[in-house]
């Protein structure tokens, strides 16, 4: 457990200052994050340039871009450490629940950037500007968080499977599932230009949702990270 | 052995009792024909039974975690195995339903159809797990830990959903109460409707004994 909460967050930042120089040597997750973000936006542009959906089809594709790009990088987070053999020093050096925000500090950065990078691109794709900004942030702030906090611990369960390829995606998506419903509805307000009294209900189930998540996968990761 | 005769003849009395006595629903506010409302019998129970083998799977995953005792891990397979079956069950009883009183097998907007699809989802997911973990001690482990995620997540699907969003939900929510929380069904709906929801419970119970019983001998030989 941890010692003193000063050394404590700074151990957890030494597991993100690792994180992002490994993550700068070989640019795995980075890449593979905004390329699937880029493809998948432009095959939504493509399919949907010409037409003016609704505010409710606008968020759901962009969520759906949000979530796929997502699962393709988040996975790397705990399987990189197995596959280099490196995941056995990180275990002596430090504890479960270090490495857990450690890495999911990190991996919420991987989402801020994706976020940053896909956002004016979607408005400039499809043609649609978020008519109440605050709305649509919030959503966006609260899902990236419920990504990440749910995400991470599944990463590190896929990790130790033989069969890695599309388990990570499998899994996470009913642990995400209600995440995208409240905050795709929560979206759908933000680009259609209600207030914050409309997305009440959603607010608190993605509130309460991140928090649970987080909570929970804290609690369990020893288990997973102590096999 | 007893209860195992009274399972054989209080199911078959549920079976035709629900055939022969009145429909459960009131004839005034039904959307289809009455009859289609017998489903109710079975529908509702293969749900909850889908739903205590949830729970048991959680509870034994906990207790695998709490212990380190394999056969924990082979009742919580067996619990979601069960789990697996009774809710395509309901699934399929529930498409019945929708269509003769809704006009479609399925519909997405139908937030507790969507629940139970998801539940689908999450047995899958439990099973392409266990699959890819070789070695018995992970595989208990990490099926334990996402067995606990992803109950969490379904109690936010299931029980918070359909509150959130109350206009999603097509169920008959006035067969078992009105709005104001009263009990609307006759005396002797009740008493078939709750016979049904033991014997299914007790059903479940018994198979589950059986699948725990061959996973631990499995168990035990592949030791040896």
């Amino acid at each position: 457990m941890p010692t003193g909460s000063v050394s404590w967050a700074a151990k957890v930042a030494a597991v993100v200052r690792k994180e992002l120089v490994s993550e700068f040597r070989t640019r795995y997750a980075i890449n593979a994050i905004v390329m699937f973000a880029l493809v998948t936006l432009t095959v939504v542009s493509f399919a949907v340039g010409l037409l003016s959906p609704s505010s409710e089809m606008m968020a759901a594709l962009f969520w759906i871009i949000l979530f796929f790009a997502a699962m393709s990088g988040l996975a790397q987070t705990f399987i990189k450490e197995e596959e280099s053999g490196t995941a056995l020093v990180l275990k002596l050096s430090s504890d479960g629940s270090v490495i857990f925000f450690g890495k999911l500090l990190f991996n919420l950065l991987l989402l801020i950037v994706l976020a940053v990078l896909i956002v004016p691109l979607f408005i400039i794709f499809l043609k649609i500007i978020p008519a109440n900004w605050a709305v649509f942030l919030t959503g966006l702030v609260l899902g990236i968080v419920g990504l990440a906090g749910a995400t991470t611990i599944v990463a590190a369960i896929v990790s130790k499977a033989t069969v890695k390829g599309a388990l990570f995606t499998v899994l996470s998506f009913p642990v995400l599932l209600p995440l995208l419903v409240a905050v795709i509805e929560i979206t759908t307000v933000g680009f259609s230009g209600g207030g914050f009294g409309e997305i009440s209900a959603p607010l608190q189930l993605l509130v309460a949702y991140d928090v649970v998540m987080t909570t929970l996968s804290v609690m369990l990761f020893d288990f997973v990270w102590r096999l | 052995m007893w209860w195992k005769i009274a399972i054989l003849l209080v199911m078959s009395a549920v079976i035709v009792l629900a055939f022969v006595t009145a429909s459960p629903m009131n004839p005034t506010i039904t959307l289809g024909p009455v009859d289609v409302y017998r489903i109710f019998y079975f529908h509702v129970p293969t749900a909850w039974v889908a739903s205590v083998a949830f729970l048991v799977a959680m509870f034994q995953a906990i207790q695998y975690l709490r212990t380190r005792d394999m056969s924990r891990d082979v009742r919580a397979a067996a619990a979601n195995r069960l789990g697996l079956v009774f809710a395509i069950l309901a699934v399929i009883t529930g498409s019945i339903f929708a269509r003769m009183t809704w006009g479609e097998f399925w519909n997405w907007s139908e937030i507790r159809e969507v629940s139970i699809f998801i539940l689908l989802l999450i047995y899958g997911a439990y099973f392409a797990l266990r699959s890819a973990l070789p070695d018995p001690e992970t595989r208990a482990t990490l099926s334990a830990v996402l067995t606990i995620i992803f109950a969490a997540a379904a109690l936010f699907l299931i029980f918070v959903l359909p509150r959130v969003y109350p206009a999603f939900s097509q169920h008959p929510s006035d067969t078992i109460v009105d709005s104001e929380g009263q009990i609307t069904m006759g005396s002797m709906v009740i008493v078939i409707f709750a016979t049904s929801l033991v014997v299914f419970t007790a059903l479940f119970f018994w198979i589950y004994r059986l699948t725990v019983r061959i996973g631990l001998v499995e168990q035990k030989r592949s030791l040896e």
